[in-house]
């Protein structure tokens, strides 16, 4: 009989962790992570593997957790996964492997996510690394951004022996794992150290660069036999109405790249300086307006709202974020949309303007879709406004590529191998899809690598 | 990549120059572009204006203003910075616009004006003025980092009138656009009398580029930080600019916007001389 409640997880306290940026979890102990992997019950037709973007072992590795093959566990995972330490923080893990575990269905599914980041941990620990034979073929592939997908592509072409380059606009590595999730989610010596295995496996990382600035995009056409395109979804989308160019106003993008990549909480230790009030109100409930709002607590705001215009039940962020948020004393004002921004005559925000919601019908997605209620505004005073609506495909990179095809909304346009318009030229992750999950971006990047190496062999 | 400071010479008491070892910027410099300089490895990515690439070197114009720039100041010819990334920004095009006028009164402007100047003389049909400004003759620069070697004309002035011509750019380019002969205008530097220049040359009905100076982090066109507002169409400065039609510039909203990590400058600023107090 399988024991139907998981090994709780240790965290620090919700009083204690608002006060640093330090991992909310605490990470199983060995006996922790034994004892949760002995509930799985090793089905003989796992549902959580189907589940998972980049097809891991996810069954075999929870067994070799359960006896103790903590090495054996770690190899299974790298074999599928650049990067297991972080994905198993930062994938919405409730919705995939662990969403469809049998033992969801009269108690907790198994706590893979967890599991996952104690081996990786533990790899780390004890020096444990993953010993490659790379027979080296002399075909070179670029790769345009150091995020998930980009990260995923080129790990799997090395191992398939192609000399690979990937050019990254930013002075580190990582993408979105750098400069948008919160150390407190995803902690920086684990993105450091994940990232250092691509260039010990020979990935060339070339920072600094920027394609079609700095680098011409025809200099790598001409240059390597293939490219995976990467670029992200970078651009902020703001909300267009009156008094967004107010002081204080920024986008989540803008507040997440200063509190994380340009470690701003450090500030004046680090250079880079961050502002926000004693009153910071966020806009949306996504994973990225919440860890905006942990931010703004961390960094010593008194009150912090979440203003969103559905319910959190219906909101994209992830259940243990809205969790961990609500045990950190965020608002959530529900049921409400910005109408305008106030601001004072120093040209600074004093408040918003908001419209209730009500739900009426289902949108496109399948969601409630919210209206506003006519006479129903009403105002509430901030010092500080963070926009975390969602993200655009990069156009630094596109606007200097016009031969490439993509869609209105600035998405690259490929085929169903991956390929754009361009032969050899190749496009996955946030650019593609507009905006998913690190590790949806993953599964992209490691369908794409096949995809180019059939592509090579022709 | 080591960005190794080649030559380091004072141009006033204020402001300095350095040449910096960077080839993949220099290679792919355009008048008018940008780059962005990370001094230390816990320093800001700072946008930067270039005033000329050399071989593997570029040349940059800094103003002893806040921490970064004085702590930079300290460094010596061999000493290098961490990062220096570029090009970037979209300059105006080098084209034939008839009669222009180059304006600046700050270091910033003053960088961008030698470097697009040099350039758009090469055209036929452009006839180059610059006209570069400062408060009093102890903040000019050295004559050989001044225009009056790439300009067809070339127009010191002081505001105090104390060496060249009395008065503002805005004093003299008033007469300019008032004798008729003005097809373009350039100019850079403080953003306030930009918004001035900007009203003029409406008013005489001469287009002209205005360098918009906006806070940047990643300045790739992900934060939104240096948004700009274009007729009431958002725009970035570090992607799209940051030279902008001025006539068509939110320059109150510029102007505030450009102020706004003003208090945390000047905190900056103290705990760099509490520091260097302890050094001492």
């Amino acid at each position: 009989m399988a024991i139907q409640r998981r090994v709780p997880m240790r965290e620090q306290a919700p009083e204690e962790r608002i006060k640093n940026f330090k991992s909310v979890p605490l990470g199983y102990s060995k006996e922790e992570a034994i004892t949760e992997a002995k509930r799985c019950i090793q089905c003989k037709n796992p549902t959580c593997e189907p589940g998972c973007p980049v097809r891991m072992d996810i069954k075999d590795i929870i067994y070799e957790i359960a006896h103790e093959n903590f090495e054996k566990a770690f190899l299974i995972s790298k074999k599928d996964n650049a990067v297991p330490a972080m994905t198993g923080r930062v994938c919405p893990q409730e919705e995939q492997c662990e969403g469809v575990c049998i033992l969801g269905k009269k108690g907790d599914p198994i706590n893979i996510g967890k599991l996952f980041a104690f081996v990786a941990d533990w790899a780390r620990e004890n020096g444990i690394t993953e010993h490659l034979e790379i027979k080296e073929s002399a075909k070179k592939v670029a790769i345009v951004g150091a995020g998930p997908a980009g990260i995923t592509c080129a790990v799997d072409l090395r191992k398939m022996g192609y000399q690979v380059t990937i050019f990254e606009a930013l002075h580190m590595a990582g993408g979105v794992l750098q400069y948008g999730i919160p150390p407190f989610r995803l902690p920086r010596d684990v993105v450091d150290y994940e990232l250092a295995f691509l260039e010990e496996i020979g990935v060339d990382i070339q920072l600094n660069h920027i394609v079609g600035q700095n680098v011409d995009f025809s200099e790598l056409r001409e240059n390597y036999d293939a490219i995976y395109l990467a670029t992200g979804a970078g651009a902020p989308k703001f909300l267009k109405i009156d008094g967004e160019k107010l002081k204080g106003v920024y986008s989540a993008n803008e507040f997440l790249i200063r509190v994380n990549l340009m470690k701003a909480y450090k500030f004046p230790d680090w250079d880079t300086p961050i502002i926000y009030g004693d009153k910071v109100g966020v806009i949306g409930c996504g994973n990225v307006a919440l860890d905006s709002a942990r931010c703004a607590k961390r960094l010593g705001a008194k009150e912090v709202f979440i203003l969103y215009r559905r319910t959190k039940a219906c909101a994209p962020a992830r259940e243990e974020e809205i969790l961990h948020a609500m045990e950190e004393g965020i608002i959530f004002k529900e049921m409400v949309c910005p109408s305008r921004i106030i601001g004072n005559d120093d040209g600074w925000i004093t408040g918003i303007g908001l419209i209730k919601t009500k739900f009426e019908g289902i949108d496109k997605a399948g969601r409630p879709r919210p209206v506003n209620i006519k006479n129903s505004e009403m105002e509430m005073d901030l010092d500080t406004l963070i926009i975390a609506l969602g993200t655009t495909p990069n156009r630094l990179f596109l606007s200097n590529a016009p031969e490439l095809d993509t869609y209105s909304w600035g998405g690259i346009k490929t085929d169903d191998s991956f390929e754009t318009n361009l032969k050899g030229v190749f496009a996955g992750g946030d650019a593609l899809t507009g905006g998913s999950t690190v590790i949806a971006a993953m599964g992209n990047g490691r369908d794409a690598a096949v995809a180019i190496q059939k592509s090579l062999n022709e | 990549m080591k960005h190794v400071i080649t030559r380091k010479e004072n141009l006033n008491s204020a402001d300095y120059l350095i040449d910096v070892v960077a080839p993949e910027v220099a290679r792919r410099f355009v008048p008018g572009s940008f780059c962005v300089l990370i001094t230390i490895p816990e320093g800001e990515r700072i946008p930067m204006s270039i005033q000329k690439a050399e071989d593997d070197k570029i040349t940059f114009y800094i103003k002893k203003l806040g921490k970064t720039s004085r702590e930079l100041d300290s460094w010596k010819v061999g000493d290098s910075l961490y990062k220096v990334i570029g090009p970037m920004g979209t300059p105006p095009p080098i084209r034939k616009y008839g009669n222009v006028v180059f304006a600046s009164d700050l270091v910033c402007g003053h960088a961008e004006n030698y470097a697009m100047c040099k350039e758009l003389i090469k055209i036929d049909g452009n006839h180059v003025t610059s006209i570069q400004s400062f408060p009093t003759e102890v903040d000019v620069y050295p004559e050989k980092e001044l225009c009056d070697t790439v300009a067809d004309k070339f127009i010191l002035a002081t505001e105090d009138g104390s060496k060249g011509e009395k008065g503002h750019y805005l004093d003299i380019i008033k007469d300019l656009l008032e004798a008729g002969k003005v097809d373009q205008v350039f100019a850079g530097g403080a953003i306030p009398p930009l918004r001035d220049l900007s009203i003029l040359t409406k008013k005489y009905g001469v287009p002209i580029y205005a360098t918009v100076r906006q806070i940047m982090v990643d300045a790739t066109g992900m934060c939104g930080s240096c948004r700009v507002f274009i007729d009431g169409e958002q725009k970035l400065a570090c992607i799209d600019g940051p030279m902008f039609d001025g006539h068509k510039v939110d320059w109150e909203a510029a102007i505030s916007r450009l102020a706004m990590f003003k208090n945390k400058e000047a905190e900056a600023m103290e705990c760099y001389n509490e520091k260097m107090k302890g050094v001492k």
